[in-house]
């Protein structure tokens, strides 16, 4: 669970698949900082993503009724810890995460699938943190959250990605 | 041309630069921008910033850094900032006090302890009431099986679930052979044991309560089944949109167990139990969530003591129903109706020929408001009602007795300053065979300065009806017993390690006292004492240890006792070691327990010790293995000594166990599929 290779599918899968979410975007003036701001991201540079999400949480600042500029410092939040799951600033990130999605929930005009999908996510990096301890804890409800997302949206291609993802790092896991 | 825009474009820029700080330590990684701009940067390792805006107009600068305050600034100067940023007070709805309180269940709380975990703990073997056992202060007592906290007897700690009491939470069985726990960790996704101090919304419970939480409505399909040498498990949940519907069904036996490994008992009949369970559960909208559960146990026994061919049959059916909607504006409203009933029968119970008889019914309403008023205020108001009833018939003594207990509360929880939680509650009780109210005030105040400590102290005054018994032989006129917790407490926790020292008194008033054949509310009591539990997860990798150590001192004048003495289920010393190492696929649990002797009129019993230990083999994606073999050494314990002065120890000393849970269609991996 915790290879490179994993981590890296992990992180590429999340950057694909940001674009069709960017789609979406409410208004233009955020649409174009957002976009100006997720181009600068260099996946082989972990410093390129946390300028990212700090961007991201100065945008979220100027639209705070826009789950938008949410959901992507989210992702990118936890398409950091993912890759660098012992990093100093990633259980920061994760909290800061955590209580984004919680807000996102709250929101009306968020995807409910898409909220399910970083709450899986969230619980997927707490396994990748910490293998041994929390595999057992958290594992039901990754592939929980991963399964309420694809229901309530089956073309979710986030969600399948991640839910394959990691379905095959329990296996590789497991078949140690 | 172009250098001259170039050079207009330069000059039209402001470079802001400065440095962040908490006041004593350069803070890295702060957001620091202009606000209504997306121009700024991260701190550095040395927490300095510089940054470009075009911005040329007023310019209000803003740092934020996780777990601190926002800072804002109106620029009046650009270079040369100095920004100190204060610490985040906790949110009254984020703070959370684990004072007397081990909470289980997928949070970031205490301590984290999943199903799984309760079925591999030391000497479990799948039971919630023993795997709490290993918690400091609790105390074993292996004839009964049952939870003891505190110098507390067992019927002084209760058991809810989703909020809504339950009258027998234990399975029955003959004199001096341990029940178990009647709900199986699987139910359940949080699970909170509160030795002491606990607010407002739970009564009658004079010790102890424990609160239980089952899952939520399930997302798929599954079902299982598992077997041992004892019981045999099936189990499944069909998934629906927004509902699930689960049901379980279980058969144990002692049959094939004794015959393999006969014990010091003459079994007339072997015990056996069969049960069944369903739960329902709906999200009727986003924000109301119905719960219903219901639980049957038919269970039967029958043993040769002396010259008594003793036979016991106990039906025991349990169900609940409770709805949680958030009424928005931070109002959530619940309500709940539970039902008990326990029906036993007991043939040659205490003298050859004789035929006991009792019946015992509880139903359980409840509603509840809670309201988050502000970031420093939080607060709950709920009223419920017991409505009980129970008949006894043994021989030509007859009785039936039925009674209301109506009790109210009001919970408030307050940040009084940054780091300074107070959390105070009023609970009113009427027992409506005496009349009496009760006006009972807790408080807790915590210091919680940072996530690794907390210290708090707790006050509160708890109370709980007699057993029907005695209320009856008292000719309704018992008063409630109650008993006052003074409580501290002290927890120290980082990633690796936790350490939490717990000192307490409880004084009991108004104990049920027997005398001529009659009860009063004329009995006393104290116990004190302190609880040490350490846990550590960094010894080797993959390795957990615990250790739990209690110190009880208790004194009681009750029931039948002549004069004030320790009563002979406490035992003054309880040392649990625990250690869990996971191996690739295997996991392998050892456990230590020492309790020193209990005192008896006859004398006092020898110390107590029990090495278990217990392997779980994840054989395959779909199939768990588990064996466990309690008291390794051997060792005869003698619990209490009867009244000719024999001693009083567990039907066998060693337990063998080896149980296989297989999921039959599930698409997730070691995931139990009953329930």
């Amino acid at each position: 669970m915790t290879s490179r290779i994993f981590k890296s599918c992990v992180l590429a899968i999340a950057l694909f698949l940001m674009a069709p979410v960017s789609i979406n975007a409410q208004q233009m003036p955020m649409q174009a900082l957002v976009g100006q701001s997720l181009s600068k991201l260099q996946q082989d540079q972990p410093e390129t993503i946390l300028n990212c999400i700090a961007e991201l949480k100065r945008i979220e600042t100027m639209f705070p009724d826009s789950v938008q500029p949410k959901y992507l410092m989210a992702l990118q939040s936890l398409n950091y810890a993912v890759t660098n799951p012992h990093a100093p600033q990633a259980d920061n990130l994760l909290s800061d995460a955590a209580k984004t999605i919680d807000q996102m929930e709250q929101m009306a005009g968020a995807d409910l699938s898409d909220v399910c999908t970083l709450r899986g996510f969230l619980y997927m990096v707490r396994i990748v943190q910490d293998p041994a301890q929390n595999g057992q804890r958290y594992y039901i409800d990754v592939m929980n959250n991963y399964e309420k997302a694809l229901k309530l949206n089956p073309d979710n291609a986030l969600a399948q990605q991640l839910q394959q993802k990691f379905l095959e790092g329990m296996q590789s896991a497991m078949s140690r | 041309m172009l250098m001259l825009l170039v050079a207009i474009s330069a000059t039209s820029q402001t470079t802001i630069s400065g440095i962040v700080t908490d006041g004593r330590e350069p803070l890295v990684s702060a957001n620091v921008y202009i606000i209504g701009t997306i121009d700024g940067c991260l701190t550095d390792s040395l927490g300095h910033f510089s940054f470009q805006t075009t911005k040329t107009d007023e310019l209000t600068l803003r740092a934020t850094f996780i777990g601190y305050e926002d800072y804002t600034l109106s620029l009046t100067q650009t270079s040369g900032l100095t920004i100190r940023m204060r610490e985040k007070a906790t949110a009254i709805d984020e703070v959370v006090v684990t004072a007397s309180t081990y909470s289980f269940g997928k949070s970031d709380n205490f301590k984290t302890m999943d199903a799984l975990d309760v079925v591999m703990a030391g000497n479990s073997c799948g039971d919630i009431v023993a795997a709490l056992q290993t918690l400091p202060g609790t105390q074993m007592v292996g004839e009964s099986g049952k939870l003891y906290v505190r110098g507390g007897e067992s019927d002084e700690c209760q058991t809810f679930v989703n909020g809504m009491h339950v009258l027998v939470p234990y399975t029955t069985n003959t004199a001096n052979n341990a029940s178990r726990g009647r709900f199986s960790p699987f139910l359940f996704k949080g699970i909170n044991f509160s030795l002491g101090g606990y607010g407002g919304e739970y009564g009658q419970a004079l010790s102890s309560v424990l609160p239980m939480e089952t899952t939520d409505v399930a997302t798929d399909d599954k079902w299982g089944v598992s077997a041992s040498l004892l019981d045999w498990n099936i189990g499944g949940t069909k998934a629906y949109d927004r509902s699930s519907l689960s049901f379980n069904a279980n058969y144990t036996s002692l049959a094939l167990f004794n015959a393999l490994f006969p014990d010091r008992y003459d079994w007339t009949r072997p015990y056996r139990k069969l049960s069944g369970e369903a739960q329902y559960k709906a999200d009727l909208s986003a924000a109301s969530v119905l719960k219903t559960y219901v639980g049957y146990d038919l269970t039967s026994v029958g043993q040769q003591i002396d010259n008594l061919s003793l036979s016991l049959v106990e039906h025991n059916i349990y169900a609940n129903t409770t709805l949680k909607t958030n009424l928005g504006r931070g109002y959530t409203l619940f309500t709940g109706i539970a039902n008990s009933s326990v029906v036993e029968n007991i043939h040659d119970a205490q003298v050859p020929g004789d035929h006991y008889h009792n019946f015992r019914n509880e139903v359980h309403l409840k509603a509840e408001v809670r309201k988050v008023f502000s970031p420093v205020v939080k607060m709950s108001a709920g009223a419920e009602d017991y409505i009980r009833h129970s008949t006894l018939t043994y021989e030509d003594s007859h009785y039936r007795l039925d009674y209301h207990l109506l009790a109210a509360h009001l919970d408030a929880q307050v940040r009084l300053l940054p780091h300074l939680f107070l959390n105070t509650s009023a609970r009113l009780e009427n027992a409506s065979y005496d009349g009496q109210w009760l006006l009972m005030p807790r408080a807790t105040l915590s210091y919680v300065p940072n996530k690794h400590f907390q210290l708090s102290a707790m006050l509160g005054q708890y109370s709980q009806t007699a057993e029907d018994e005695y209320i009856v032989r008292s000719g309704k006129h018992l008063s409630q017993s109650t008993a006052n917790h003074v409580i501290l407490s002290l927890q120290y926790s980082t990633a690796k390690t936790l350490l939490r020292i717990e000192p307490y008194y409880k004084k009991y008033h108004h104990l049920p006292l027997l005398s001529d054949g009659t009860c009063t509310a004329d009995g006393y009591g104290t116990s004190q004492g302190i609880d040490v539990f350490l846990e550590n997860h960094s010894l080797i990798r993959n390795l957990t240890t615990t250790l739990s150590y209690s110190f009880n001192d208790s004194e009681r004048l009750y029931l039948d006792y002549t004069s004030p003495r320790t009563p002979d289920y406490a035992s003054r010393h309880n040392l649990r070691l625990t250690a869990k190492y996971a191996i690739g696929k295997v996991i392998i649990g050892l456990a230590e327990s020492y309790a020193s002797g209990r005192h008896y009129p006859q004398g006092t019993t020898p110390y107590y010790n029990s090495i278990d230990a217990n392997i779980t083999y994840l054989a395959h994606p779909k199939v768990i293995v588990y064996a466990s073999l309690n008291n390794i050494l051997g060792r005869t314990n003698v619990f209490g000594y009867k009244t000719d002065g024999s001693n009083i120890t567990g039907s066998r000393d060693r337990f063998f166990y080896i149980g296989i849970f297989v999921s039959l269609k599930n698409n997730k991996a070691y995931d139990i599929s009953n329930f």
